[in-house]
């Protein structure tokens, strides 16, 4: 697999830990924010490709990291993490140009697909800018 | 009966117009509001005149086509500039409310701490601001709403299954519709060839039309979604569900922009408009089937990958 680069935003320590470490596992280069805010300033110093995004957080909510995401980097795909299946953030977040919703607890292959799905995405819209 | 129409087209086309340039100086006394909310109106009814075009034009000559489609380009140019122009002149004074509500939240939680003010007062405040910006979400929630609408970013077209899009969307969906009791039956062809598709674009479409069904029971009810192969070429996703159904009259209008049923607040009426957009866009069509008080059915049909596509020419 190619070693793009993967931004995890979610306010539950723990899975941010565990998934990064997976994920360097299978030789991604993989970073992990525990807030909406800390996210946003990883992102004023490093490029991403595809981004995780847990849509339930205190403070500054998925929804509207996503909104500031989409405006500083229009190009990074987002994939929204949510426990509960909102309907509403759902059509929003599709709205704003996530890539796609992933219910909790999400199993690594499948989160695997979809983010490759979306880096391969993200390839194409690049290549089209050009 | 041809005679009729191409008058009906030309009312549509000036309509616009004329309200647009009228609406130009009484704007600009009004601190330009007026002016965006009548451009905004123009742009979707001269959105309107192209369906019309469209539709009428497939029964005309060729010429009267290529009128349209010329006609429909330059329309839909106009449509993108307008979302551009919303974007900027909506958004940013949305957002300098909402920081002003932080703002006086924040001076608030002050003067409560100081026991001079009147406890009530300060609550009242509080509701108020909380109504207010309750308010400036659901601005926001139709701009984003009619950028959809119009935005005409070319999609990113990525081979992937059609039911794994439909699944995704169905994740979304399924514990809301648990909870009013509405029971979503997939049936999914399993030999469906891949298609050629922008994915998140589709599961828009497809969420918007789940959303719609889910409305239309409200409870107690089945939603269900299948997948099948109509012919070589292309595949067909069917939402269909056991909701109110839609009344005959009202059967051709249900994908006009703002045409809702629903009560104030509730719907917008842009869902099925955004849709049809989105569909067109990945090359397919959009249909609709409906009984009054039995069912309705959306049918998406969409054209197989590309690689698929190609081997048949070689
Ligand atoms: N599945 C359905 N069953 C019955 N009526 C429907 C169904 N889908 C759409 N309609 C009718 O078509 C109208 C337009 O639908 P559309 O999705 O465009 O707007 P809306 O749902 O009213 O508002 P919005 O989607 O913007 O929140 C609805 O108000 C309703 O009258
Ligand atoms: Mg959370
Ligand atoms: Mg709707």
């Amino acid at each position: 697999m190619e070693k793009y680069r993967v931004l995890i935003i979610d306010d539950e320590e723990d899975f941010v830990e565990t998934i990064v470490k997976r994920l360097r596992d299978r030789g991604l280069d993989a970073e992990g924010a525990l807030s909406g805010p800390e996210g946003l300033q990883i992102l004023e110093n490093k490029d991403f490709d595809v981004i995780i995004l847990d849509v339930k957080m205190p403070k500054m909510s998925g929804i509207e990291t996503l909104r500031e995401i989409k405006k500083k980097k229009p190009l990074v795909e987002v994939i929204m993490l949510t426990g509960h299946g909102s309907v509403e953030s759902g059509i929003q977040g599709l709205q704003l140009g996530a890539f796609n919703y992933v219910m909790k607890p999400v199993p690594l292959d499948e989160l695997l697909k979809q983010m490759n799905q979306a880096y391969e995405r993200k390839l194409i819209e690049e290549e089209r800018n050009h | 009966m041809s005679d009729s129409m191409n008058f009906s087209n030309v009312k549509y086309f000036f309509l616009p117009t004329i309200l647009l340039v009228s609406s130009l100086p009484l704007g600009l006394l009004a601190n330009g509001s007026f002016a965006l909310l009548a451009i905004l109106l123009s742009g979707l009814s001269a959105f309107q005149t192209i369906r019309l075009l469209k539709r009428n034009g497939v029964r005309e000559t060729e010429k009267v086509e290529l009128d349209s489609f010329s006609c429909r380009n330059q329309i839909f140019s106009s449509v993108d500039q307008l979302s551009a122009g919303i974007a900027h002149e909506i958004n940013n004074p949305l957002g300098i409310i909402s920081q002003e509500i932080e703002w006086l939240r924040h001076i608030l939680k002050k003067q409560e701490i100081s026991s001079s003010v009147d406890r009530k007062d300060l609550d009242d405040c509080e509701d108020s601001l909380m109504e207010i910006s309750r308010q400036v979400d659901r601005c926001n929630e139709i701009v984003q709403k009619l950028l959809s609408l119009a935005r005409q970013v070319e999609p990113v077209i990525q081979e992937v299954e059609a039911n794994d899009v439909v699944l995704s969307v169905l994740e979304i969906v399924n514990r809301e519709a648990r909870d009013f009791n509405i029971n979503i039956v997939a049936q999914l062809d399993e030999s469906l060839p891949p298609i050629s598709t922008d994915p998140p674009l589709l599961r828009q479409a497809v969420l918007n039309l789940l959303v719609n069904a889910r409305q239309a029971i409200e409870r107690d009810g089945e939603i269900c979604v299948s997948t099948r192969r109509t012919d070589s070429e292309f595949v067909e996703i069917e939402i269909r569900d056991n909701g109110c159904g839609i009344s005959p009259e009202n059967l051709n209008r249900v994908f006009t922009p703002f045409f809702s049923t629903k009560p104030e607040g509730k719907g917008s009426g842009l869902g099925l408009a955004i849709c049809r957009g989105i569909i067109e866009r990945l090359g397919g069509e959009i249909t609709v089937e409906s009984e009054f008080g039995k069912f309705t059915a959306f049918t998406i049909k969409l054209p197989v990958g590309k690689k698929k596509e190609r081997s048949l020419f070689v």
